[in-house]
């Protein structure tokens, strides 16, 4: 089920809610699962039961690790003094086990359906090239709906719970109402069970204000993607499906109005499911923070996909900067190399092994890991220039302070973003290869490919619009609380138009395409 | 409970003044004329006098591209019309054919069976249905997109719904593509109708009896769109509701003489105007001969009818020897 369907917004939203509303208070978290799994077996059908599978062994580790923290606690007084050390050595080690076998089960299945074709591939391909008659058939899986999202969220929930930051849920339902909580289960973003448990578990008193803001915010995230993305990517798709066709300003137009497409869709969805949770009071992590006005791309990474960043850099990037081999390499590029390469290199390496992650999480393929590597190679030579620059140009940080050399910093930003986006969309590394040299030639064929001269207009009124929102929002005005303060016959009538703007103006029906949500494919 | 009563109130007045606006851009976005109300020529029958309509045939580019009812008019006398569109639905049916009823009283509905399964690939039958039934209910949603097509010129022009169409809603296609797969009539299983296009057939059953029609199930012949299984499922209903079914893929009087070799534009998605013709006799044999339609050749009141048959006389004159030569049949 989409959440731009009729179905979705007309249906499903509205009936779980007054359910949920009217249910006393403790009947409440049961709406919620019933609802997150009647969404799920609807969108995914029998996958429902990885879902079930998977909630299963994140609850059975939870607990398992609970336990060995409870008899962690207890003092033993019997043993020795070494005795009682190595009995918590050996919870340490069981702790480890626990967590490791957890995890491993639940990526295991996640990288091999995700990742094993694409890996099949690759090694067939090498195995054609080479004489012998050795073969690899490759495999073709359907991915269950939101795999990626679940799995991680399921994995830094074990992670949480053995490093003692939070307690493990008691009961199972817990856990499959976390993990398969219908907002968050298609496109994320990653919540934490520390923050949102509270909330799903026991349920806030159904507000008029949270009931408001809730479908306020759905209604923006249907306008960014009904009327900007889903009619942005009818340019989009000739363009980049097509694109031996195109040249110069064709594929820059083509590759502005993606990004413009990608932000207006994953910003939107993420401003559907958000507003959908906060209906019923229940505050998910936000994923988006005007990624635009970034000064550098390490920045833009920060505003972009908030929960993905934060969950590769405290689960992944951090746990390997902590780690033995890290260590010894620091010491061996200190002893070797200097007291700087010392520190430096073993956090690029770091670096650079989330940046693949980041870029192979997005998709099982070469251009993935070229899309990873494109912005760590821009994030490095930004560490590696900043201490030269800051120390050659010594009015940098004067300049810095300059409104137009911010602006002139976020344009570089969005430019490098660019070329990360034309990467990201490009059918395969050839593709993108030849589209980055057509850029350099000239197109002589008309601009208006598959759009008309309103539709751009649209689209262009609609991209002017998330510039002056996200603008506000950049300033700290809190748009919706001020529209709350407004006169009813104002705040209803800008209410009214929006619906009708998105009605209206919104790129469905028979003259359109829209495609499905991009990183519902993630 | 009173802390609940007052937005309550308030949720239900801003939907009732949203709905509202969403009636009223609907209808003010409706499309000028009755020519472009609908895919194909099939709203030019707002344009026909009151009651003047005794066949009405519902169905999708099939039924538009297959059934010629000037022809009837031509042969028999028999006054009819094809309301067609691509992609029409049984919930489109429906509701259309409310709208006719309010205009006409046909004495015989033929529906094509096709819509039945038909549907958008990408979609489920449940989003089919609910984005159909919400297009009929909002006109907004359907003609959202014309939007485009105002100006300076028609922003306060009134809608003109009287545009008739000489085809009465048959688009003749002359081009030619053979159908070489074989039989497609094999299938011994039975395709289901989905839940809410059996509510809304039965719907369409219940509306002919009210309003004194009788309802004829018929399958336009389409080879790679029809199969045995659908067949069944079309003729379990029918039986369950003693309905009369014809499926033209089976030929059931072995009148039709069907060529998929020369009859189809399109390698057997559709009928071409050879095979609209071949169709169009048997089904209006089968008319005359069961229904009992009077012949309104040079009768007062149909002086248009005479008129547009010998407008339609001269588009076959021109599309059938034009399809005839892509078929290879003269010289």
């Amino acid at each position: 089920m989409s959440y731009t369907s009729f179905g979705y917004l007309f249906l499903f939203l509205p009936l779980v809610w007054v359910l949920w509303a009217v249910l006393p208070r403790r009947g409440r978290p049961a709406v919620l699962l019933a609802a997150s799994l009647l969404f799920y077996w609807i969108s995914s059908g029998r996958y429902l039961i990885w879902m079930l599978a998977a909630a299963a062994v994140t609850w059975l580790t939870g607990l398992l690790l609970g336990r060995l923290d409870t008899l962690s606690a207890t003092t033993r007084p019997e043993l020795s003094p070494a005795g009682r050390k190595t009995f918590k050595k050996q919870l340490t080690g069981a702790k480890r086990l626990a967590v490791g076998g957890g995890a491993a089960v639940l990526l295991g299945v996640f990288l091999w359906l995700k990742y094993w074709p694409f890996a099949a591939r690759s090694i067939a391909a090498l195995l054609d090239r080479m004489p012998g008659a050795l073969s690899l058939t490759v495999p073709s899986y359907v991915l269950p709906l939101g795999i990626s999202f679940v799995t991680l969220m399921a994995v830094g929930y074990l992670v949480d719970v053995y490093r003692g930051s939070c307690r493990p849920a008691a009961h199972y339902w817990q856990v499959l109402s976390f993990l398969c909580f219908w907002p968050h289960v298609v496109e994320g973003p990653f919540d934490r069970w520390d923050s949102l448990s509270g909330p799903l578990l026991d349920p806030p008193r159904p507000s008029y204000k949270n009931l408001t803001f809730g479908v306020q915010r759905v209604v923006w995230g249907l306008f960014k993607k009904m009327v900007i993305a889903d009619r942005a990517n009818m340019y989009v798709k000739a363009v980049f499906d097509d694109y031996t066709q195109y040249s110069g300003l064709a594929v820059v137009v083509g590759t502005l109005l993606y990004t413009l497409q990608l932000y207006a869709e994953f910003s939107g969805c993420m401003d559907i499911v958000l507003g959908s949770a906060e209906c019923f009071g229940i505050p998910l992590a936000e994923n988006f923070r005007q990624p635009f006005f970034s000064r550098t791309v390490g920045e833009f990474w920060r505003r972009w996909h908030i929960t993905l960043g934060a969950w590769l850099r405290e689960y992944l990037f951090q746990p390997l900067i902590l780690s033995g081999p890290w260590k010894s390499l620091g010491k061996f590029c200190r002893t070797r190399l200097g007291a700087a390469a010392g520190r430096s290199l073993p956090v690029w390496a770091a670096l650079g092994v989330t940046w693949v992650a980041i870029g192979w999480w997005h998709g099982a393929g070469w251009l993935y890991l070229v899309y990873g590597l494109y912005y760590f190679f821009w994030q490095l030579l930004g560490e590696i220039f900043e201490p030269i620059f800051t120390a050659r140009i010594p009015r940098l940080a004067e300049l810095r302070s300059r409104r137009w050399y911010r602006l002139f910093q976020v344009l570089r930003t969005c430019l490098l973003v660019l070329g990360g986006m034309l990467i990201f969309r490009a059918n395969g590394t050839k593709a993108a290869i030849a589209m980055f040299r057509s850029l350099t030639v000239p197109y002589a064929g008309s601009l208006l490919i598959q759009l008309d001269a309103r539709d751009l207009a649209v689209l262009a009124v609609g991209a002017v619009l998330l510039l002056a929102v996200d603008l506000l929002h950049e300033k700290g005005i809190a748009i919706r609380q001020r529209l709350a303060a407004a006169p009813l016959v104002l705040r209803w009538a800008v209410y009214i138009a929006g619906v009708l703007a998105i009605l209206i103006f919104g790129a469905y029906g028979d003259n359109y395409d829209p495609a499905g949500f991009i990183y519902a494919q993630f | 409970m009173k802390a609940l009563k007052g937005p309550a109130l308030r949720i239900v007045a801003f939907c009732l003044a949203l709905l509202v606006c969403v009636l009223l851009t609907g209808n003010y976005l409706m499309p000028h004329s009755n020519r472009y109300l609908e895919g194909y020529t099939a709203g030019g029958i707002l344009g026909e006098d009151f009651d003047t309509i005794d066949v009405l045939v519902l169905g999708d580019s099939n039924a538009a591209q297959g059934i010629a009812p000037m022809k009837w008019y031509q042969d028999w006398g028999i006054t009819g019309y094809t309301y067609g569109a691509a992609w029409f639905s049984v919930f489109n049916a429906y509701y259309r054919l409310k709208d006719i009823y309010s205009e006409q009283t046909p004495r015989v509905v033929v529906l094509c069976t096709d819509i039945v399964y038909s549907k958008r690939g990408s979609e489920t039958y449940f989003d089919s249905a609910v984005n159909n039934i919400s297009g009929e209910l909002f006109p907004l949603l359907r003609y959202h997109d014309n939007w485009k097509e105002l100006n300076a010129e028609n922003l306060l022009q009134p809608h003109d719904y009287s545009w008739r169409d000489p085809n009465k809603g048959f688009m003749p296609l002359t081009g030619v593509a053979g159908y070489g797969g074989g039989d497609y009539m094999y299938d011994q299983g039975r395709q289901a109708i989905p839940l809410l296009t059996e509510l809304y057939l039965d719907r369409i059953v219940r509306l002919c009896e009210d309003k004194g029609s009788q309802l004829l199930l018929i399958t336009v012949p389409a080879a790679t769109s029809w199969n045995h299984s659908r067949h069944n499922g079309i003729q379990a209903y029918a039986d369950a509701r003693g309905l009369t079914y014809i499926d033209y893929n089976l030929d059931p009087a072995g009148m039709l003489g069907l060529d998929w070799a020369t009859d189809t534009p399109d390698s057997g998605s559709h009928l071409n105007v050879l095979g609209a013709i071949k169709l169009t006799d048997v089904l209006g044999e089968y008319l005359t001969q069961n229904y009992d339609l009077p012949d309104h050749r040079g009768k007062a009141g149909f002086e248009h009818w005479d008129d547009d048959a010998r407008t339609w006389t001269d588009t076959m004159d021109k599309a059938i020897p034009n399809a005839m030569q892509a078929a290879g049949l003269t010289q």
